[in-house]
Parts: C-alpha cells; structure tokens; sequence
C-alpha cells in the first residue's frame, strides 16, 4: 500500500510541474483564430503551425539564436583558458600572496555579480564597449566558481604523474595539454553544462547592455514578444515563441540529464 | 594529506628559476584576477562610495559627500524613496522567505519520491527537473497564459470549481503571490538535484539495521533520514535564499513589478531606475543593501561548508 502512495504521488507532482510545458505546447499548435473562450483552452479544430509563423516575424530569432550561440560559446572557450590557468596556479605552484589573492577572487562566489549591473553598465560605458558582443561576455570571462573546481579537479590527479611528465622534458604548456587537462574532461564537461545553461538564459544583463538587435540574445528577443502579447494577448504565438527560446536547452538537457544534474548538483549555482 | 609537501616539491621559488618562471603562476591568474577586480571588487566598492554622495543635478555640479544620508532616507518611510524601497525590501524578504518555506519542503518530497527503483524514472525526473533549466522570462511568460484573466488555465480550473477567478497579474494583491509561486514551482527540482545526491549518501546499513530493530516506514523517514540530511538541508535553504533575492528576470513577464510597486523586487527595481541619474546615490545605496545581505548568506555557507571540507 505504502508504496502505491508513493508512486501516485509520484505521478500527480510529475503531472502537475509538467502541466505548463504541456499547456505550452498544445497552445502553440492551436490555430490563432478560435479564441481561447472559457472551458476551451486546449485544443483547437486543427494543428497549426500558424502561431509559429506569426512568432517567427515579430524579431529576427535567427541573429538571436546566432548571438545567443557567439554569447554562451564565447563565454565558455575563454572560461576554459582562464580557470585551467588559474586553477592549474593555485592546485600545483607556490607562490607569494597565493592564499590572499584566491580570496580575492572568491569574493566573486560571494557577491554574484548579477547584482552589481549598476556599476557594472557604467564600467562597460566607459570601456566604449555598450552594444556590443564583447560587453555581454567580458564580466563573466572569470570564473571563481570554475577556478575552485578546477583546482580540486588537479589536485586529485596523482603528482607522480606531472614528476614524470617533467623528468621526460615537459613545460607547463605541455604538463596541462597532455596530463591535466586529458584528465580533467568530466570536470569540464560539469563546468560547461552549467555555463552554458546560465548564459543562454541569461535576461537582466543582456538587456541593459545591448540596444541593437545584431547583439541581443533570445531572451532578449523573447521580451520583445512578451511585450507585444500584452498589447494583444496573443498568448498561441508567445507560447510558440517561448518554444523556440527554450527548446536548445530542453532538448540538450534530454540528452544528457544525469550528466545536467550531476554538473548543476556540483556547482551549487543558479 | 599529501598536498602541502606537493606543493613544496613543484616550483618552489628557492631553486634558483628564471624572473619568468617566478613570474609564471602570477600571469597564470592574471587574467581571473584583472576580471574579477573589475566586475566584482571595483563595483563593489565603486557602489559603496557612491551611495555616500548626493548626485549632481547637472554636469557642472559635483555630487555632494552626505555620508549615510542616503541610508537614512531609503529607512525613512515618509520619504519618497524610502515609501518605495521599504515595499520593494519587504516583497523581496516576502518572496525569499516564501520560496524557502514551499521549495525545500517539496524538493525532499520530490527526493524521496524519485529516490526509489521506480519505472519511468527519467520521466518524472525530467518533469520536476525541466523548469531549473528554463529560461525564467520563457518560463515567467508561459505563466502569464496560465495566470491570464480570464481566459489562463488557473482561472478556467478555477471556474470550473465554481470559484471566481482573479486577475493574477493586476490585482496588487495577488500579484507577489503569483510571482513567488512560479518561484516555488521553478527552485523545487533545482534544490530535488541536492536532496539526492545527499540520500544518495546515506549509507543502506543503517536503513537494514533500522529495519531490525522494527522501525516502520515513518520513523525510517523521521529518526533517520531527515535527521541524516540535516547537512543537505542548511545547504539548500542557504542557496534557496541567495538565489531567490537574485531572481527577479520573471517579473518582466508577470506585472514588471506593478501595479505601482506591490510585487517589484529588490533587484528588478535597481534594473528598472539604473538610468535614473537623479537617484543614483539611492540605487546604489540598494545595491550595497543587496550585497551585504547576499554576502551574509554566502559567507555563512562558506564557513559552514569549507570547514567541513578541511575536516574530511
């Protein structure tokens, strides 16, 4: 009995938390001109990809797709350079000041600099860099949280390795291409996962600091729809519209749950 | 453990290497280190001196040193600023508080639900797991459906239970409600991943010896595990309030704050006047607010946490 419980539970909360994805869905295929009248919400008289359409002529989701994929790439291909540097530094070398300035860089963990837009904006001002690729990007090119994992990551690779690696000639570029790195992949693949899917979905930052649409990212873009749905409540496209912007992510995430939730269990993070 | 004595053996500055080789882990952090002066230590700063000074009116002016004037105002409710900032504070602390409450209870339902050799697992886990990863406008914005007047599904269920239905989004008092609930139903299966890995942890003897001495289903869950996660649990409440005082992007979608500024957030609102020059000294006097009381919470999960890390 105990365990029925459990499984209807289990059904009805998996029901319930899947219901706005299930909404979503049916109403983006529903046709736009059969009103969503009361008791009717779900189902129109036909599929229709209608909605789709109307959505896809509202912004230009291709230049948003395009710069969501150069935002979170271009995020990610430098992280990867700096926390290896950096994490490498602090795992393996001894150095002065190294426990001072690791906290200085942990100051990041602690104050989150989603918060810090205002001053933020105004630095990214002042660099000449508003509206731009670049200015999406360079606040998060460093990354305290990537740095901590990739340090623990070489910690735990046996130094005996890296002695070797030396006797046999090996600088520090060569110990990292061919020992630290070859051995750090699932830490690297944890990283990105929650890099990539923090910068894709990325809104407050990306709206502030771009004004034109060959820079804005989808959520960017999906705002643009939000605001037309108020004026009309064109609710069909904006659920079509909203499909589009997170399909990459749902997709990507069906492929590789485990992997998805063990990287987001590892990192504590948003 | 053996990394101190690694350390030594490695790059050890004595043996006589090069100026660049001294200088090889410095340019190796270089980079990390430059960035996280700019974008995290000098807007720090940068926010706390200017939430020291009056903003000039015009370009010739230069802003005026008032001290801790514009904490004052913000605290005093008759001021035009302090009537907005003490609502917008009181929502935030409304809607962390709420999420905490509802989030970490249902996320160790979740946990235990999922924690089980169940059929179709991947199924339910992707199904309380899948609004972590969304978007919060692209999920704020499927909410506005369900939440719209009359037409959203929340009205029409509703209805049909013979129950008036609420305008969600425009009502100032439902409004908070509306966006702390997408809120819950978003951070419950973020905060489920935690939960199983820390079930995952608890070792299966003690569930057998538990069984042996007769414990029942109920005192398995209330004598041993929960008590067992308690570890997991001060984490995920720590984390479920530091992200809910940064998770505002879902209001763009659900009532941008209004009406007036009944359900606007902390966050938001520091988003929404970043271009008032006037109220510079005012916003970032809330940002300051808003880093010491995240600072709060990270520090004290530090503490917690890296401690128990030197410990193992």
């Amino acid at each position: 009995m105990k365990i029925k419980a459990a499984d209807i539970a289990t059904i009805l909360l998996s029901a319930l938390w899947l219901t706005p994805l299930i909404v979503a869905v049916l109403l983006s295929f529903r046709p736009p001109d059969e009103p969503l009248s009361n008791g009717n919400i779900f189902v129109g008289s036909h599929i229709t990809l209608d909605n789709y359409i109307s959505a896809w002529a509202v912004a230009p989701w291709l230049t948003h797709y395009r710069n969501s994929v150069i935002f979170v790439v271009g995020v990610l291909a430098v992280q990867v350079v700096t926390i290896t540097l950096a994490g490498y530094a602090f795992a393996r070398m001894k150095f002065f000041g190294r426990d001072i300035l690791l906290i200085v860089i942990l100051l990041q963990l602690m104050i989150p600099s989603g918060v810090l837009i205002v001053q933020n904006f105004a630095t990214v001002r002042q660099l000449g860099l508003f509206d731009t690729h670049i200015a999406l990007m360079l606040p998060y090119w460093g990354s305290a949280f990537g740095l901590l994992l990739m340090r623990q990551t070489f910690r735990e690779i046996p130094i005996e390795l890296e002695e070797a690696a030396r006797i046999d000639g090996a600088n520090i570029a060569q110990l990292l291409r061919y020992v630290y790195v070859p051995l750090s992949i699932p830490a690297y693949v944890a990283f990105a996962l929650v890099s990539i899917s923090s910068h894709w979905n990325e809104f407050l930052w990306p709206f502030i600091i771009t004004r034109s649409e060959e820079v804005r990212p989808l959520t960017v873009g999906l705002n643009k729809l939000v605001a037309t749905t108020d004026v009309g409540a064109l609710y069909n496209q904006l659920m079509a519209g909203t499909l589009l912007v997170i399909a990459p992510l749902v997709v990507l995430f069906l492929f590789f749950q485990r992997r998805f939730i063990e990287s987001f269990a590892r990192s504590g993070l948003k | 453990m053996t990394m101190v004595s690694n350390l030594k053996r490695v790059n050890s500055p004595r043996e006589g290497k090069t100026l660049f080789v001294r200088a090889l882990p410095y340019l190796m952090i270089a980079p990390t280190l430059i960035l996280v002066c700019l974008f995290t230590l000098y807007p720090a700063v940068g926010s706390v001196v200017s939430s020291l000074y009056d903003p000039a009116r015009n370009a010739r002016d230069p802003a005026a040193y008032v001290g801790l004037q514009n904490y004052a105002e913000l605290f005093d409710a008759s001021h035009f600023i302090g009537a907005t900032f003490m609502q917008v504070l009181g929502n935030t602390v409304f809607f962390a508080a709420t999420t905490v409450i509802f989030a970490v209870p249902l996320a160790l339902v979740f946990a235990l639900l999922l924690n089980r050799k169940i059929k179709r697992i991947g199924v339910y886990r992707f199904a309380l797991f899948y609004p972590a990863l969304l978007p919060l406008i692209g999920a704020a914005s499927i909410w506005a459906f369900l939440f719209a007047d009359p037409i959203g599904l929340v009205n029409t269920v509703l209805r049909s239970f013979g129950i008036a239905g609420r305008n969600w989004t425009g009502d100032p008092s439902l409004v908070l409600l509306t966006v702390t609930a997408v809120n819950i139903w978003k951070q419950a299966g973020f905060v489920m991943i935690f939960y199983l890995a820390g079930l995952q942890n608890i070792p299966r003897d003690l569930y057998e010896a538990a069984e042996l001495d007769g414990a029942n289903e109920r005192q398995k869950l209330f004598s041993l595990t929960i008590p067992l996660l308690r570890r997991t649990t001060l984490f995920v409440l720590i984390i479920t309030l530091t992200n809910a005082f940064q998770t505002v992007e879902h209001l763009q979608a659900l009532g941008q704050g209004g009406p007036g500024d009944s359900s606007n957030l902390l966050l938001y609102y520091i988003f929404q006047t970043i271009g008032e020059r006037r109220n510079w000294g005012y916003i970032n006097a809330m940002t300051v607010i808003l880093v010491l009381v995240l600072m709060t919470f990270t520090v004290s999960n530090f503490l917690f946490f890296e401690r128990r890390n030197h410990e193992d």
